[in-house]
């Protein structure tokens, strides 16, 4: 089924935030925020600018009647700077004018003295300094330190991986409106309507029932708008709450590149050791993780490094430690894979160093170490693997002997370009790693006219989550896609909802649709079965109509509905879904925190130009276990969609904070996101097609986030380019692998 | 030490500040031209001339329609669409030209609407995502892009629409290469690019006259 915003998406109908039409006397909204990335407030004068025309008010840290606090996961971090600052663009005043230009021309004017203090970048000064944001955690899993006496090799090193730039082409932003009663609507571009409220009431001091936020869908979020979307809501709603005036603030492009977080960087130690059978007997990392000035969610993501920290292998002894460090950078945040990705480039990038070392192929060690069924993760859990099934099916499937032999045979008569390959199986736990947020609300409403309204906590950013609902409605009642529509997602209709985030927004929200698709579904059967006087189970709906012992009846879709609402039954119904089986144990670091993993292998290949170090990637090849796809357009762009922002976080994307913490790569000009050359020459999707049951809405895995760790493919596949032309380069771990780190190393150690 | 920083608002050098200097600018240079040395005087104060050049009128069509507006000097045909002509199909990503996702054509040919101003298009015919299909009947590119499943999240879809209409009819679409050439002026942050490039050449190869 395609997806059910194709038509309004190619007339330009589909509303997005910056589209809603503004009501009379709306008021725009602009934040100051702070030039320097430490230091406390001397003094801050608003007078010139709150004197300008057009300019309604200014608003500060004095200003928030409630708690000025932004905090989810801790609360360290302040709406409105009131004392100090702790990275460069955190807002100090909210400027409120007639026009956006009012606002923004105001800005100019507000004069802050800063004293300046240390500034702090790097996480592992951060650590050092005792600078982390919580208590730092290790996973384990036998005893490393007496399996370091079986293997016959070690090795060790480090891997460091940059931040990354969301860049959803839609820029943040909220838009407020008072109602009734001082109740305030927020129409949100978030991913998490549920924190836009529960922040917003905290910090007005207000309770969460005063608080609607509304979001139709999102221009991109991609974790960006997973937490640091409430910022802006709640800077409208506290205009809104002073001046009882509609307020909108939509970021400019550069204002969000600055104010907002990013992926973390990581820099990571590893130490790996195998026996002379080239199983990894053993693993310790430690990740020093760059979380920026405050928590948002740092401790979730370097969470989810510990436990992607081992990717796709079974390992018996792991010791993994994490340290989320404090550095004077915007907060970094959600961005898919949400820190996994950050995990599993450590571990390959230690079989890449074991691999050079012992003269083989990095997929040698990578396939004899892959999870089999049975196996256990280093926090206990048992894998349910497709991991060998992908990988032999990729190297079946693809050929692996012959690509390798052509690559082969293209460097030895290649002088100037050459060609480099990597494998990388992956796999990825679906769920929140928070066992609680693992819980999802919908909302069905069968009409008297068999039209379906169907309200979800989804929130719909492209990833096609709205089709797959519909598809749930559709597939239960069996009725044409055109009766049931998808509402906006607000927090009056599904309360208390958790983010659009954690690839299992469709697994949960679908699950509570078909909940309380089935429950309407019972009832409606239940009179069918009453007047054609049989029972309940030989009743069925096909193609809305009533069948009764497996005959066509008289009834259609519309009759049944409307007969049953004669009867004054209810023809609503609110679901309520958690997935079984999950728990966790923090304090012994062990449990069931997946409902499921999704496994795959990519085979990616690339060519270099050895004299300018730029590249193109050949093909893309990959195996992908989807389960049983419900939906194969999407899920396919799911992958395409996951596999490019993989391949430019890895290759050149680079984000550049100078020493001051300021951020240099403040605009697309300066910050290199993939653009249609960008996209590997080919790109094969194969579906692992499994008929095995798992917790997925209609079996269909998850498919968000697993397909960026692709992309880690492609850093190494450019490292083994880069190695068929200087077999002595010695390159250092660190991604991106832009063309100009590419261009060093081949030429590297230099010689004049 | 004395480190303490002074800092009057951001000193970044964006382009919607270089716009409003270079309508600043143009502006004062118009009034030398036709005031009185009175009004020059307060031409030193940026915000009183700019009050006093307030709207200049512009006749321009839009998507067939004809226009008599009267519009600020230093606002942007996108800002004009988006705001004053409330179409909001066409949108902003960037705001700098960077993006892509505010195409137009203007008089037939691709622009990015966020890089001109709205009185630089005194007469034009522009044509918006709005103004393609046809009452309900769509234009072979937005049959193209669902058929080809050409967006995920579609903010960038209306600019990848119009340039892709356009990059047909400069006859630059004979082949991927050179569409990937004449597209690359569109991010599109979802990755749909493979899409968008099938979509293409499916109208190309159809040959339907755009
Ligand atoms: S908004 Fe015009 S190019 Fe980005
Ligand atoms: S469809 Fe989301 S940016 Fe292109």
């Amino acid at each position: 089924m395609k997806n059910i915003d194709s038509y309004t998406h190619v007339r330009g109908e589909s509303v997005y935030l910056d589209d809603i039409p503004v009501v009379n006397g709306t008021l725009y909204a602009a934040v100051f925020d702070s030039p320097v990335a430490h230091g406390k407030i001397k003094s801050l004068d608003i007078r010139e600018a709150a004197a300008m025309h057009g300019v309604v008010k200014i608003f500060t840290a004095k200003d928030v009647p409630g708690d000025n606090q932004i905090g989810g996961i801790i609360p360290d971090e302040e709406l409105l700077a009131s004392t100090h600052v702790h990275f460069c663009g955190m807002p100090i005043a909210l400027v409120v004018a007639e026009t956006d230009e009012a606002a923004r021309v105001a800005l100019k004017k507000i004069k802050v003295v800063i004293e300046s203090l240390p500034v702090i970048t790097d996480p592992r000064e951060a650590k050092e300094k005792g600078e982390l944001i919580i208590p730092s955690r290790t996973f384990q899993i036998g005893d490393t330190i007496n399996a370091w006496h079986q293997c016959e090799y070690v090795f060790e090193g480090r891997a460091d991986t940059n931040g990354q730039e969301h860049l959803y082409i839609e820029t943040q932003g909220a838009y407020s409106l008072p109602q009734e009663n001082s109740a305030i609507r927020i129409y949100s571009s978030t991913q998490g309507p549920t924190a836009v409220q529960r922040t917003t009431a905290r910090v007005l001091n207000i309770p969460m029932h005063q608080v609607e936020v509304d979001t139709t869908r999102l221009g991109g979020g991609f974790g960006g708008k997973e937490d640091q979307a409430t910022t802006w809501g709640v800077m409208c709603a506290l205009a809104t709450y002073h001046l009882k005036k509609p307020v909108k603030y939509s970021l400019q492009r550069m204002e969000d590149m600055r104010m907002t977080g990013k992926r973390h960087p990581y820099s990571s130690d590893f130490k790996i050791g195998l026996n002379k059978d080239l199983k990894i007997v053993a693993y310790e990392a430690t990740f020093y993780q760059n979380a920026g000035a405050a928590a948002d969610l740092s401790p979730a993501v370097m969470e989810r490094t510990l436990f992607h920290c081992t990717n796709s292998y079974f390992v018996p002894n792991v010791k993994a430690t994490a340290y989320s460090c404090r550095t004077n950078l915007p907060p970094n945040t959600a961005f898919r894979g949400f820190g996994g990705p950050q995990g599993m480039f450590v571990i390959e990038a230690a079989i890449a160093k074991a691999a050079d070392a012992l003269g083989i192929s990095a997929s040698v060690i990578q396939q004899k170490n892959l999870l089999q069924t049975g196996d256990e993760f280093p926090y206990g859990q048992k894998a349910e693997s497709e991991a060998n099934e992908c990988w032999d099916k990729a190297v079946e499937l693809y050929d692996l002997e012959k690509l390798q032999k052509e690559i082969s045979d293209f460097n030895h008569s290649n002088k100037q370009y050459k060609k480099g390959m990597a494998l990388m199986p992956i796999c990825f736990g679906i769920s929140f790693t928070k066992t609680m947020m693992n819980q999802a609300r919908a909302l069905v409403h069968v009409y008297t006219d068999g039209s379906v309204g169907v309200s979800t906590g989804a929130v719909e950013m492209g990833q096609g989550v709205n089709t797959k609902m519909l598809q749930v409605a559709t597939n239960i009642f069996s009725i044409d896609p055109a009766k049931v529509k998808i509402n906006s997602t607000n927090t009056y209709r599904i309360a208390n909802t958790s983010p659009s985030a954690a690839s299992a927004t469709a697994d949960l929200n679908g699950k509570a649709t078909e909940i309380a698709c089935k429950e309407i579904l019972k009832r409606l059967k239940k009179v069918a079965a009453e007047e054609f006087k049989t029972s309940e189970e030989n009743i069925d709906l096909k193609d809305e109509w009533v069948y009764a012992n497996g005959e066509k009846t008289m009834w259609e879709w519309k009759r049944l509905v409307f007969e049953t609402y004669f009867r004054r039954i209810s023809l609503s119904e609110h679901g309520h879904y958690t997935p079984p089986d999950i728990h966790y144990d923090l304090k012994k670091e062990k449990g069931h925190p997946f409902a499921y993993h999704v496994y795959g292998t990519v085979i990616i290949t690339v060519t270099i130009d050895c004299l300018r170090g730029i590249y193109e990637f050949d093909s893309v090849k990959v195996v992908h276990d989807f389960g049983n796809s419900m939906n194969t357009i999407i899920d396919i762009g799911q992958c395409e969609g996951g596999i490019v922002q993989g391949i430019g976080w890895m290759t050149m994307e680079e984000i550049v904070y100078d020493k001051e913490g300021k951020l240099l790569s403040n605009a697309l000009s300066t910050y290199k996101v993939p653009d249609i050359y960008s996209v590997p020459k080919e790109i094969d999707i194969h579906f692992l097609a499994t008929q095995k049951d798992n917790l997925a809405i209609f079996r269909s895995k998850a498919v968000g986030e697993p397909p960026l760790l692709y992309g880690i493919g492609a850093y190494f596949a450019l490292r083994n380019a880069v190695k068929a032309f200087n077999p002595s380069a010695d390159i250092p771990y660190d991604a991106p692998m832009t063309p100009e780190k590419v261009l060093m190393s081949l030429y590297h150690p230099f010689k004049k | 030490m004395d480190n303490e920083k002074t800092c009057p608002g951001h000193n970044e050098t964006n382009l919607y500040a270089s716009r409003r200097n270079f309508l600043r600018t143009s502006t004062a240079l118009a009034a030398l031209a036709v005031a009185s040395p009175v009004i020059v005087k307060a031409g030193e104060n940026d915000e009183k001339i700019a009050a006093l050049f307030e709207k200049m009128p512009l006749q321009i069509e839009v998507n067939g329609m004809a226009h008599s507006l009267s519009v600020e000097p230093r606002v942007t045909l996108l800002d004009l669409l988006r705001e004053q002509l409330h179409l909001s199909g066409t949108k902003k990503g960037c705001d700098h030209g960077q993006c892509g996702a505010c195409t137009v054509h203007v008089n037939g040919k691709r622009i990015n609407s966020c890089l001109s101003l709205a009185v630089m298009n005194e007469g034009k015919k522009v044509t918006t995502i709005e103004g393609l299909a046809n009452g309900d009947k769509l234009h072979p590119m937005q049959e193209a892009f669902i058929k080809h499943d050409g967006f995920q999240c579609g903010y960038c879809t209306p600019g990848q629409i119009m340039s892709a209409v356009a990059c047909i009819n400069e006859g630059h679409a004979s082949n991927e290469e050179e569409i990937k050439e004449f597209m690359s002026g569109n991010i599109c942050r979802c990755g749909a690019y493979p899409n968008i490039v099938d979509a293409i050449m499916d109208v190309k190869k159809g040959g339907q006259s755009l």
